[in-house]
């Protein structure tokens, strides 16, 4: 009786042990509370990280941050609003008082960053995904490409040398490497992206070759390649796909988004979610009793007098809102909003003051390749080629050609010409530094601006902090 | 499998008994006393012949003359009885003192204290129950080196316990709780009074017999059990008062107003007037003499096949915010089944816990030091008092005549009235049990199987009158206004009513869960010779974080108590559900432990475990393996020291061991969309279609186990007959990747903060822990005995740009720690104090931060560039003591008992966050008062009444306490009745003096999320304060 209730015991203890197993399946739980990556209907596409890439123009930094450290910062713009709102640091920038640790600095450092990593991301993505269709992944890689050199390029003429993502994070490759990226970038982009024409109708507002050729010209620009700048704008100018905007301000209206002179914009559809640039408008439009926004970065009194010497009164009324004035659509601004002068090259017409906004932020048009054109043209010593691009973009503002062969007379002239056709589009400051105007223009205009130092922004101080090998610009 | 066909060899291998007719020996085995001992084990040496005394400690043997009885039981000496001509024989056991032949528990299985290699530490009963209160981890402060143990005085608040340092900053930072040989979450659901011995592994060549989640230490709890005897039975009771033990003395009227007004002519504002109409302490209000009750009754005993062990506990605890009150009963059932031959043991625990809490706000504590003593808890009419000041008179009021303005203090509302509204009820039931099956396959081999489980329920209930918090606000406000703003915001068309008007709300809490665990194990123990080997082998399972919330809110259920449920909440308003089922953690783990001694004076032992977890599912890296060894030479046993008068015991024991720590926070998503207006979408086409986009925030990192790795060495001795008995240890223990939380550099392609194992940490220490105790004469017996630890924990190695993750923020957008090589865990991080400044044109004249002015502290400008930014900052040590140390005194006269614990640490730093971040016309203490900055030249170390809100280190002050625990004297009553065997009244004075050179309430601060280094850790903000407790108790044993 005993042994079989042992033998019981036995089986009993043997079962239990068998119960064990060794089995990996008892590991493997399944999720409740997270939807596994499996179950997702989610699949993602290389398209879905270029058009983050895209998506991240439309942040918010570009609406504040933008404005502070491109134009109110320069002699075209204010700060604006009411003098107690300071925009957390507009303030500082319009007085040139900015420091390292001024946030719209640091803001668009890191916004930059941000995006070049999207657009990295995208270029990998596309080409280890197993796209068939080899234009297709080439256009898509292009697309990114263009996008980080856009990236880099607003860092690098900000901040001169800048770390180059894809190499070293803790410290600053030298400017001249990270043109070199840039340029790379850019024929890359040049070899694989169609022209405007060449996309098919629901891939309006993509880069195109175009775009990169625009831009590219823009960089030798800068780096003062005047025979590089000369060609690549003259590629875009006989590419057959662009043409000026007969009238100036209709630059800015939304049947002309994406249109004839249009070579690259961000696009805004103005209804939630898909923004434009968030609240690009509300934060410029006028405040105060009958306004419909914060008000700031407005036009100087500086910029007031350009326009009224030149006698540019086109271009002066389609960049300004007045206090009081009824604007293009019958839309009137009370004379008792806050500041006598808006940037009207913001404003939208449908959305007011909406955050969601409509607008189509103009980032490159053939009028500024023209001009680069004509700047490239003139360092060149051929007068007559600048006299004509030059000439073109007076003519649609009803301002009488230029005739001097000065090259002198001719670069000044050139360069008060962008001065006025592109005001408030975010290059002032940078044409100011580039061209070696900056120090007596701000001074002149009553800021501080020390020679030696202003011409970069600082390294923003949380990246030291984080980074502290980095080295900070002169200065600062 | 080749772990299955072992187990079948060993389950079908059944190994023979012999049995030999020899003569029949009868005896009795007694004590000292002449009480009997049951369930002695008496073995005729040489042979497989035994027997275990019975119920009346009687046995029968057979034995032939010549033939020697090895007699064992358990906490007596053993005896070596020649058998001679009698077949009768009377066996006097006699008490064995020495800690040494203490059982320790040491995981699957128990080793006697001398022959550990590992550092092990146990506290027993009487030690635990000493110290009155809700879990026995409390009791333990102070009495263990190496165990730095950070107490809360609230009301069912559980300890921090950090065993040798602390080795992660963000994944589980608890021991590993064994009860009984079930892992369980925590012990608060087991009375103190029910537990035999705590057990705490405190090295890694212990501990890794419990691989995975035994980085922070294994604290192993036996529960008692019942003893082969007559029934006994025990009833404890205690009550005892407590209050606050460290008061901090605020500001009165007068200096609140003197105060005031400096600090308005500094900036500009109105004045307050002298005359005012009331002088409030706020803390005098808010906090009441709370108390302590606890009542145990026990009965246990044994028979020839059952012993048993029932308990009923019940624990009330009011605190002293009012009404604050924790309430715990609990059941305790363990019973033993002695089977075929005692050859099957069955052992059941049950452990049934039931809690009932209703919670206060503990941020009263902050509000009421941030309260002017001008505000009244009430007005004249009955309405809550608010700090409305009318600022034409300069009367803290909120009557105005005509022209006047009324304005408020600060923003704070009453915290009088926060305590009197807030209606919170916690209810949990924990089940805990299981059932431990061994049987004797022989002599050498058992097998033992035991299930485990603990099943949790929780609720809450928070019912909130929001239309009386809201008439709280502001006397002036009437259920009229309440009735028409509320008309005004309804949505007219939906008739929907915002929540914030509603007149109450009322929310649910429900939580389930369960988990389970199995092991199986064989053991074999056999002395061959000299040889003593002993293996364990075996395996477990364990499934946790069964189970689900439910949540749910609504409002404007009925007035009365008894409708507050969501059945009757309101349709009108926006209510809420939420339900989650958690996914489940699985376990599984391979361990053998095999130990082996030499004639008791070498010994090694090794052991491995081979755990799985379920949590490493994306890496699909289950596994992971734990070694570890030990080695111990007892010298005393050696020839040469054999007979030494002086040495006792001496040994010295080393390891080294591995292990893991799966509680790890885990990344979430990497790859980011947003169906919203963010940046990750766009539109293109002539329409602007609508393409949704998709980007890496944060980069892919499949995280794993933190690896702990440690050696120590370890010395234990006893002398001069055993009276003085200590223990030296070092240990070097290294975390080898913590994982940190990672923001991304500005300039990186992340977005998101992630984590990622990016440090290791290490911790290296000396314990030291020394007793003597004597018997004067036979009335006087005295016991001294202290322990120190001593432990220096480092961050090290820390992958480039991975530092500077933050924490320790006050909620004021200041923030006190940073990580950084080189510096400990939780390291704060702030502004240098260099002075006060003294007037405007210092301020202009030196690096000063914005807003500087005449009566601010003065920071240091560390790096000399003239900028006053985070760059100066410094780094100032760690909350975590380098040392604590325990000392205790025991004396005994007659039936007089008298102890007394103290307990102590150093080398810390504390931060008073209440007094740095006052703001506005917040009060201030006495001292703050006293010392402030009043012009020029006054003072150059404390800041004026317009000061700043910066961190900096004038708000660190030393963490150094040293606090009698324990003090107490008990009184056995004589025999008096042959009913009673023990009849004792004791008086406890627990926590009665602190010493500490701290400014606030308490200087022992756990924070924010059970102690997270880079929360409030050390930072006093809303921590209840240390509680001194005056008990009257009795303990009676029939």
């Amino acid at each position: 009786m005993e042994q079989l209730t042992l033998k019981k015991i036995y089986i009993f203890l043997f079962s239990t042990f068998l119960f064990y197993g060794c089995s990996e399946d008892f590991l493997d739980v399944d999720s409740r509370e997270k939807i596994e990556a499996g179950d997702s209907e989610e699949v993602f596409e290389p398209d879905d990280f270029v058009t983050s890439t895209y998506g991240m123009l439309t942040d918010w930094d570009y609406a504040f941050s933008w404005l502070g450290v491109t134009e109110i910062i320069s002699d075209n713009a204010d700060k604006g609003s009411t003098p107690t709102s300071t925009g957390t640091d507009k303030h500082f920038l319009d007085g040139l008082t900015h420091t390292s640790t001024t946030p719209s600095i640091a803001a668009m450092w890191e916004r930059w960053y941000k995006s070049i990593g999207r657009a990295s991301y995208a270029i990998e993505y596309a080409e280890e995904y197993g796209l068939t269709d080899e234009d297709y992944k080439n256009r898509l890689i292009g697309e990114a490409k263009f996008l980080r050199a856009l990236n880099y390029f607003w860092l690098v003429r900000m901040f001169g040398d800048v770390s180059l993502q894809h190499t070293d994070l803790l410290t600053r490759a030298p400017e001249e490497e990270v043109y070199d990226f840039i340029e790379q970038d850019l024929l890359d982009a040049i070899a694989t992206l169609p022209n405007k024409s060449e996309y098919a109708s629901g891939d309006l507002g993509r880069a195109t070759k175009g775009a990169a050729q625009a831009l590219l010209a823009k960089v030798y620009l800068y780096k003062k390649q005047w025979e590089d700048a000369l060609n690549y704008a003259g590629m875009v100018m006989t590419s057959g796909e662009y043409s000026l905007e007969p009238n100036y301000e209709d630059i800015w209206r939304v049947y002309s988004e994406n249109g004839v002179e249009s070579i690259f914009e961000v696009q805004a559809r103005g209804e939630q979610i898909a923004h434009g640039v968030n609240q690009y408008s509300q934060t410029q439009a006028p405040r105060g009793t009958g306004g419909w926004g914060w008000g700031f970065n407005v036009p100087s009194e500086d910029l007031l007098n350009a326009f009224n010497e030149e006698g540019d009164t086109i271009r002066r009324d389609a960049t300004i809102i007045f206090r009081g004035e009824t604007l293009w659509d019958g839309r009137e601004v009370s004379g008792s909003v806050e500041n006598p002068m808006y940037n009207e090259k913001a404003y939208s017409s449908a959305n007011l003051g909406d955050a969601d906004g409509d607008k189509n932020v103009r980032i490159l048009r053939l009028a500024e390749v023209l001009l680069i054109h004509a700047e490239a043209a003139n360092e060149l010593g051929d007068s007559n080629t600048a006299l004509t691009s030059l000439n073109q973009v007076r003519a649609r503002v009803k301002l009488p050609e230029v005739t001097t062969t000065d090259q002198g007379q001719l670069r000044e002239l050139i360069w008060k010409e962008r001065r006025l056709e592109l005001a408030f589009e975010h290059d002032r400051w940078f044409d100011l530094i580039r061209t070696g105007q900056a120090g007596e223009v701000m001074r002149a205009h009553g800021k501080p601006f020390e020679d030696g130092k202003h011409e970069l922004f600082p390294v923003p101080n949380d990246q030291i902090n984080q980074t502290p090998e980095m080295t900070q610009n002169p200065g600062w | 499998m080749k772990v299955k066909l072992f187990w079948l060899v060993c389950c079908l291998a059944i190994f023979p008994v012999g049995v030999y007719a020899q003569n029949t020996i009868t005896g009795q085995v007694t004590d000292a006393d002449n009480q009997p001992l049951p369930g002695t084990n008496i073995l005729v040496e040489g042979t497989n012949r035994y027997a275990v005394s019975d119920f009346d400690g009687n046995f029968t043997i057979e034995a032939s003359p010549g033939e020697v009885l090895q007699v064992t039981y358990v906490g007596f000496k053993d005896r070596l009885i020649t058998v001679g001509d009698d077949t009768s024989i009377t066996i006097v056991l006699q008490e064995d003192t020495s800690e040494l032949d203490e059982v320790v528990v040491v995981g699957y299985g128990t080793q006697k204290k001398a022959d550990l290699t590992g550092s092990i530490s146990s506290i027993e009963a009487e030690d635990i129950v000493k110290q009155p209160a809700l879990t026995a981890t409390q009791a333990i402060q102070g009495k263990v080196p190496g165990i730095n143990i950070i107490n809360s005085d609230q009301p069912g608040a559980t300890p921090t316990v950090i065993i040798r340092g602390l080795g992660t900053a963000l994944s589980g930072r608890d021991p590993l709780y064994i009860v009984d040989g079930m892992p369980v979450d925590n012990i608060k659901s087991i009375s103190p009074s029910d537990i035999l011995k705590v057990d705490v592994l405190k090295d890694a060549s212990s501990a890794s017999i419990y691989g995975l989640r035994a980085a922070n230490g294994v604290i192993i709890v036996t529960t008692k059990q019942g003893k082969k005897g007559k029934a006994k039975f025990s009833f404890d009771s205690f009550y005892g008062a407590k209050s606050i033990l460290n008061p901090v003395e605020m500001a009165n009227a007068n200096q609140y107003i003197d105060y005031f007004n400096e600090g308005a002519a500094a900036i500009g504002g109105y004045s307050l007037q002298e005359d005012q109409l009331h002088n409030t302490d706020w803390y005098n209000e808010l906090a009441q003499v709370g108390s302590i009750n606890n009542n145990t009754f026990a009965v246990s005993g044994g028979g020839e096949h059952v012993d048993y062990y029932f308990s009923y506990n019940h624990y009330e605890e009011e605190g002293v915010l009012k009404d604050h009150k924790y309430r715990r009963g609990t059941i305790k059932n363990n019973n033993t089944y002695r089977l075929f031959d005692d050859k099957l043991k069955l052992t059941q625990n049950l452990n049934i816990s039931f809690t009932n809490e209703n919670p206060k706000p503990l941020g009263a504590f902050n509000n009421a030091y941030r309260q002017s003593p001008l505000v009244p808890v009430r007005y004249e009419n009955g309405r809550w008092g608010q700090s409305f000041v009318n600022q034409t008179t300069g009367i803290v009021t909120y009557e105005a005549g005509p022209g006047e303005s009324i304005g408020r203090l600060y923003s704070h509302g009453n915290p009088m009235a926060d305590v009197f509204f807030q209606n919170e009820k916690i209810h949990t039931t924990t089940l805990q049990g299981g059932f431990t099956g061994e049987f004797s396959i022989s002599e050498d081999l058992k097998a033992t199987s035991r299930f485990g489980a603990t099943k949790y329920y929780f609720d809450k209930r928070v019912f909130n009158p929001m239309r009386e918090r809201w008439i709280a606000g502001d006397p002036t406000r009437t259920y009229e206004e309440f009735d028409e703003s509320r008309k005004n915001a309804t949505n007219e068309e939906t008739g929907i009513i915002p929540t914030s008007w509603a007149y109450n709300s009322l929310s649910l809490e429900d939580i389930e869960t369960f988990r389970w665990n199995w092991d199986g194990f064989l053991t074999f123990d056999r002395l061959f010779g000299k040889h003593h080997v002993n293996l364990v082998l075996g395996g477990s399972k364990e499934k946790t974080n069964v189970g689900r919330r439910l949540y749910g809110q609504g409002y404007e259920v009925p007035e009365k108590e008894q409708y507050w449920s969501i059945q009757h909440v309101s349709g009108f308003f926006d209510n809420v559900t939420e339900n989650v089922y958690y996914t489940p953690r699985t376990l599984m783990s391979y361990f053998a432990r095999a130990q082996y001694n030499f004639d008791n004076k070498y010994y090694i032992t090794a052991t491995i475990r081979r755990d799985g977890s379920s949590v490493f599912k994306a890496g699909e890296n289950f596994w992971e393996n734990f070694p570890s060894f030990g080695l111990g030479w007892t010298l005393s046993n050696e020839d040469f020291l054999k007979d030494s008068k002086h040495i006792n015991f001496l040994k010295i024991r080393g390891g080294w061991g591995r292990l893991g720590n799966q509680n790890v926070p885990l990344n979430i998503d990497q790859i980011q969309t947003s169906t919203g207006s963010a940046n990750q979408n766009y539109v293109l086409g002539p329409n602007q279609e609508l393409m949704f986009g998709a980007s890496v925030a944060s980069p892919v990192k499949d995280l794993t186990w933190e690896i702990v790795e440690e050696w120590g060495v370890g010395l234990d001795l006893e002398l001069l007959d055993s009276r003085l008995s200590g223990s030296v240890d070092y240990y070097d223990k290294t975390t080898k990747n913590m994982i940190l939380l990672v923001q991304p550099l500005l300039n990186s392609q992340f977005a998101e903060n992630f984590y990622d194992h990016g440090a290791e940490v290490s911790n290296k220490g000396m314990e030291f822990a020394l007793e003597w105790r004597d018997n004067i004469s036979e009335d006087w017996s005295y016991s001294i005995g202290g322990n120190f630890s001593y432990n220096k924990n480092m961050v090290e190695n820390v992958k480039p740009a991975y530092d500077g993750m933050t924490g320790g923020s006050l909620n004021n957008g200041r923030i006190t720690k940073r990580l950084e090589e080189g510096q400990p865990l939780g390291a704060w991080w702030m502004y240098e104090v260099e002075g006060v400044w003294q007037t405007q044109d210092e301020v202009d004249n030196n690096a000063s931060i914005e807003g500087a002015a005449p009566g601010h502290l003065r920071y240091k400008d560390q790096n000399e560039d003239g900028v006053i930014d985070d760059r100066d900052k410094k780094f100032f040590g760690s909350y975590i003591p380098k040392y604590n140390y325990g000392i205790r005194l025991g004396l005994n006269y007659k039936n007089i008992d008298f102890s007394v614990d103290g307990f102590g640490v150093g080398g810390n730093k504390v931060y008073n966050g209440l007094k740095n971040t006052r703001t506005d016309n917040e009060n201030i203490t006495a001292d703050t008062y006293n010392t402030r900055w009043t012009g020029e030249g006054s003072t150059n170390i404390h800041p004026g009444a317009d000061r700043d809100i910066e961190a900096s280190d004038y708000y660190l002050e030393s963490g150094a306490f040293f606090r009698i625990n324990n003090i107490t004297v008990g009184y056995t009553l004589p025999d008096f009745s042959k009913y009673v065997s023990k009849l004792r009244f004791y008086f406890t004075a627990q926590n009665p003096f602190m010493f500490t050179d701290y400014s606030g309430f308490t200087p022992e601060i756990i924070g924010g999320d059970g102690g997270n280094p880079y929360r409030t850790a050390g930072v006093e903000l809303s921590a209840y304060p240390n509680t001194k407790t005056f008990i009257f108790g009795i303990n009676l044993e029939l």
